[in-house]
């Protein structure tokens, strides 16, 4: 995520050409090697128990780490040193653009305070910027004063990563009350509190997230494009109810909901935006009142 | 080889469902998008297997899991849904679901699951 975000401001910034950072990704997909990978190259894991993980990993909101510990394959030590192998993604792409003469050392420290001006960050989210702990770096962008939009926004992101694009990527979310959009898909969720969450863009910026989720070509965000949008909609509230059912929450999901034509959402709501592949995305989520969607 | 009713209101879903299921030799009689449709296709074709969306509208996906029971006591119902709460998966597996498979899916535990149902059901061709 870290290279994403930061790797797409130098290019928007003006300091890295698009095909810069295309090599530098590219590069960097060599060298960064996967969890499980190093795993069993160790001899802490059988390729059979890393497949297991990685399978569990496709399906569940957690961590290759968090798994295989749960599954007595690792102790949290051997992850740790794993993690120590595999390397600090914000240190490989620093790396990687000093190797490729893109800039300096110096000229990357004199980003990165550019960024943490614009961005509004501390030094402490800076700390978690650079950490390559994406979980960090997920929480400096998701709503601050909402533990439960927090909590959705997070699973949405993970989930997005890992099923749908890994080089998908977010910016800072915001509360507002107006949105208009091309498109949107969107599902309800009933508990104590009323919870509503979706996907909305404009042009064929959805297309982004429906062709690889559904793995189908779709020419147009026609109702059958929606439809995967809403399925994974459906998936992401799905794995939110059901971490919150093991805290005793219970949650009733209601069938997702399509909006082909322009639409006009109010209400109070969160919008956390996606770029998936260049094309920006809107999640959405209710905060403290039912969304209007005309 | 098992005649498979599929009921799901995402067309995404069956679709993938589909590739999935025929690719192990295994034939779709049926799709259906809610719980009432699924109910009815289910008395039409009476296949050897259905899985089952929880969310649609309509009739949920549960309820036609009851009805469907009601109807015939050993059919076979597989699960699959994004609603993976622990109350869901007890409430399906109290009304006689089978197998139970939270989205999104992995390929192979949708084969393993039908495979494991084959295996038990000497009604259902294993080739």
């Amino acid at each position: 995520m870290f290279d994403q975000i930061f790797g797409n401001y130098l290019v928007e910034s003006g300091r890295m050409t698009k095909e810069q950072f295309e090599k530098v990704i590219e590069r960097q997909s060599t060298v960064r090697v996967k969890l499980g990978l190093i795993a069993v190259s160790e001899k802490l894991m059988t390729a059979q128990q890393a497949d297991e993980v990685n399978m569990l990993q496709s399906v569940m909101d957690k961590r290759f780490g968090d798994i295989a510990v749960e599954k007595g394959y690792l102790t949290d030590d051997q992850v740790g040193q794993l993690l120590k192998k595999q390397g600090n993604i914000y240190l490989t792409f620093v790396q990687t653009l000093v190797d490729e003469a893109i800039c300096s050392l110096e000229d990357i420290a004199a980003f990165l305070d550019d960024y943490k001006q614009e961005s509004g960050f501390s030094a402490t989210d800076m700390a978690d910027f650079v950490s390559g702990d994406p979980d960090k770096i997920i929480a400096l962008f998701l709503p601050a004063d909402n533990n439960y939009c927090a909590r959705l926004c997070g699973v949405a992101v993970r989930t997005l990563t890992r099923i749908v694009d890994s080089t998908a990527y977010i910016s800072k979310a915001y509360l507002t009350d107006k949105l208009d959009a091309g498109h949107g898909a969107f599902q309800a969720m009933e508990c104590a509190f009323q919870i509503t969450s979706g996907f909305a863009g404009e042009g064929k910026n959805l297309l982004a997230m429906a062709v690889p989720f559904a793995k189908e070509e779709f020419e147009e965000v026609d109702i059958d494009a929606l439809d995967a949008v809403g399925e994974f909609t459906n998936c992401v509230n799905g794995l939110f109810s059901s971490a919150l059912s093991e805290e005793d929450v219970e949650i009733d999901m209601l069938p997702p909901v399509f909006y082909e034509h322009k639409i006009t959402i109010t209400g109070r709501f969160y919008i956390l935006p996606v770029t998936i592949r260049g094309c920006r995305m809107n999640f959405i989520v209710s905060a403290d009142s039912p969304l209007i969607i005309q | 080889m098992a005649n498979i009713l599929m009921v799901d209101d995402s067309r995404t879903s069956r679709r993938i469902l589909r590739q999935i299921l025929e690719q192990e030799g295994h034939t779709v009689v049926e799709e259906a998008v809610n719980g009432e449709d699924g109910v009815r296709k289910f008395q039409q074709h009476r296949p050897d297997m259905v899985t089952m969306d929880i969310t649609m509208p309509v009739l949920d996906g549960i309820e036609a899991l009851k009805m469907i029971k009601a109807l015939k006591s050993d059919s076979k119902v597989i699960m699959v849904s994004a609603a993976g709460q622990k109350s869901k998966i007890l409430e399906c597996l109290k009304a006689g679901a089978d197998e139970f498979i939270t989205k999104p899916f992995q390929q192979n535990e949708i084969v393993e699951a039908v495979k494991r149902i084959v295996g038990k059901d000497s009604s259902i061709s294993a080739v």
